[in-house]
């Protein structure tokens, strides 16, 4: 927490600022009261919200209950919306209107396992949310005019004036030849993009297991597996980085190829890339015959 | 459990309504803590209370001790003349001594086919047995009064004490666990003795109570107990997902009496 006379602090998580009277930023959650935890090599670990903490957007709220696998209980008042994924409704009060927001490009949405509909829910009442797996709820208030890029898959919901799109996410490879050629995409086929319009936001995300946070300088570079990136800024560079290690003897034929690779994500500062401890162990597949751009290590 | 003589030196507990000694921490009936604050939502939903790691509390002439946090075990020390029913693959480990049985059940075709266990299995006293399910969760630790009815979802019953009855229903047109259609609940009834009933909730537990009439809507792989008393249907919104234009479906809750959910649950399909 960074405090200054007039008694408020920018928290060091959402980068907003409040007054310092509460226990945890009425923006994001985050605890307040908790010192930061940052490891040796830069990487800051965002603490849990904490049980029953509140967050505040519009004339509405929304309280994480729980910490396992933490639901985000939205109290929505009259004219205040949110969306999200309909698989994601754990309950709602019936006074909670619910319609289906119809997503374009449904074919391609379909082919990469995403949500066809995304549900809005208009008060007033309670609707909560959660996802199905031990981790975090992150909340990312967004300033009007600004964007966060979202892996596919870790969307919870977000406020009404919260706009979202999608592209493809530049970052693919393919392995074998003909009929057996196959293209993989690391990071998934889409990612999503949120800009927050007509004023700030808030964007809820779930991050599988534990979250930390690095905020890179210009120019600065880190590795990172593909499918724990949860999000970041759109400031940051991203591409494809195959690494061959030196086998020793035994680094011949299919063995150089592709047993021992190292396919990673390289992305470069400035802005801030948030990761999840939890993510999908490598695809075991083939040699790699073409790729995304991507730079190249030989050990 | 021994009552004190004076009120005043009697705290009851928050989650099972037991009365227990002041110099106390955990509840002897139910294992929650008792010098926790009682977490409830501004939406009314209880949290159901975080065993601490080694709690012990008792039930007949027998001990229950739940171990771990991440996917914790009940282990129980079972008195001779008592016993535990449980479904036999969430048996962890046994006292070799321990001797089982089975309890045969109806409709055993169909409790296969929907993905249920044929045989309840039967632990007997004395000796020591253990318990988990197979994922991070809460175990949720019900005493049962006399005179109680509590319908539980499948697959999520751990073992419950030889004095309460089980039976159980298929519900038509509610989202299964696994797949398909239908949800199988579990039935769990006291007559004359209290009982008592442990529950594996995935993820986190929530539990509220639902007033005469009063109504909420429940995505039914959330389901996780209620009070027979309350009312379960299935209602379709007006809303379509998916490429074939699905409908969606929600579990209408209708009270009086408890509702318990989890937070973790395996979703609709997107496609």
């Amino acid at each position: 927490m960074t405090t200054t006379e007039t008694s408020t602090y920018t928290c060091r998580f959402c980068r907003l600022p409040s007054d310092a009277s509460g226990t945890s930023c009425p923006n994001c959650g985050a605890p307040v009261d908790v010192k930061s935890v940052v490891s040796d090599s830069g990487w800051q670990e965002q603490p849990a919200v904490k049980d029953m903490a509140r967050i505040q957007f519009g004339q509405s709220t929304c309280q994480i209950e729980g910490t396992y696998v933490p639901t985000a209980d939205f109290g929505l008042a009259g004219d205040d919306s949110i969306y999200f994924s309909h698989h994601c409704v754990l309950w709602t009060e019936p006074t909670v209107q619910m319609t289906a927001m119809p997503m374009a490009g449904g074919w391609n949405r379909v082919r990469a396992g995403l949500p066809l509909v995304m549900l809005e829910a208009r008060g007033p009442g309670h609707i909560a949310l959660s996802d199905d797996a031990p981790g975090e709820v992150v909340a990312i208030p967004i300033q009007h005019g600004h964007s966060v890029w979202v892996r596919e898959h870790r969307f919870l919901a977000a406020t009404g004036n919260v706009n979202y799109t999608w592209q493809q996410s530049g970052i693919w490879i393919t392995t074998g030849a003909g009929n057996d050629q196959e293209t993989h995409f690391p990071l998934g086929m889409f990612i999503d993009i949120f800009h927050a319009e007509g004023g700030p936001g808030l964007l809820l995300l779930h991050s599988p297991g534990n979250m930390f946070i690095r905020d890179l300088r210009q120019g600065e570079t880190i590795c990172i597996q593909p499918s724990s990136l949860v999000y970041k800024d759109p400031t940051v560079g991203m591409q494809l980085h195959l690494e061959y290690p030196n086998a020793g003897a035994m680094n011949f034929g299919w063995h150089s190829a592709f047993s021992y690779r190292q396919v990673w994500l390289r992305m470069w500062g400035p802005g801030r890339v948030a990761v999840q401890s939890v993510f999908e162990r490598p695809e075991n597949s083939g040699q790699i015959t073409s790729h995304s751009p991507a730079t190249r290590t030989v050990w | 459990m021994v009552l004190p003589s004076r009120d005043m030196d009697r705290i009851e507990c928050q989650w099972c309504k037991a009365q227990n000694d002041s110099g106390q921490t955990t509840c002897g009936t139910c294992g929650a803590p008792l010098d926790a604050r009682n977490l409830v939502s501004d939406s009314g939903w209880k949290e159901a209370p975080r065993l601490k790691d080694m709690t012990e509390f008792k039930f007949s002439n027998s001990t229950c001790q739940v171990e771990g946090e991440l996917v914790p075990v009940a282990e129980i020390n079972l008195a001779q003349g008592d016993s535990v029913f449980f479904e036999h693959h969430v048996l962890l480990w046994k006292d070799e001594a321990a001797p089982l049985s089975a309890m045969s059940l109806g409709g055993g075709m169909k409790r296969m086919l929907g993905g249920m266990p044929m045989v309840i299995s039967i632990a007997h006293g004395p000796g020591r047995v253990a318990f988990s399910r197979d994922a991070s969760g809460e175990v949720v630790v019900l005493p049962l009064h006399p005179s109680m009815e509590l319908d539980v979802r499948e697959h999520a019953f751990l073992v419950a004490s030889h004095s309460i009855s089980y039976s159980f229903e298929r519900i038509k047109g509610m989202t299964n666990v696994l797949h398909g259609e239908g949800m199988y609940l579990d039935r769990f009834v006291t007559t004359g003795e209290q009982g008592i009933l442990l529950l594996h909730g995935y993820g986190n537990v929530f539990q509220r109570t639902l007033g005469e009439g009063e109504k909420i809507l429940v995505e039914p792989g959330g389901f996780l107990y209620k009070d027979s008393s309350v009312q379960m249907n299935t209602v379709q919104q007006n809303v379509k997902t998916g490429l074939m234009r699905h409908g969606m479906y929600l579990a209408e809750m209708t009270g009086p009496g408890r509702v318990g959910i989890q937070s973790m649950y395996v979703h609709h399909h997107s496609e």
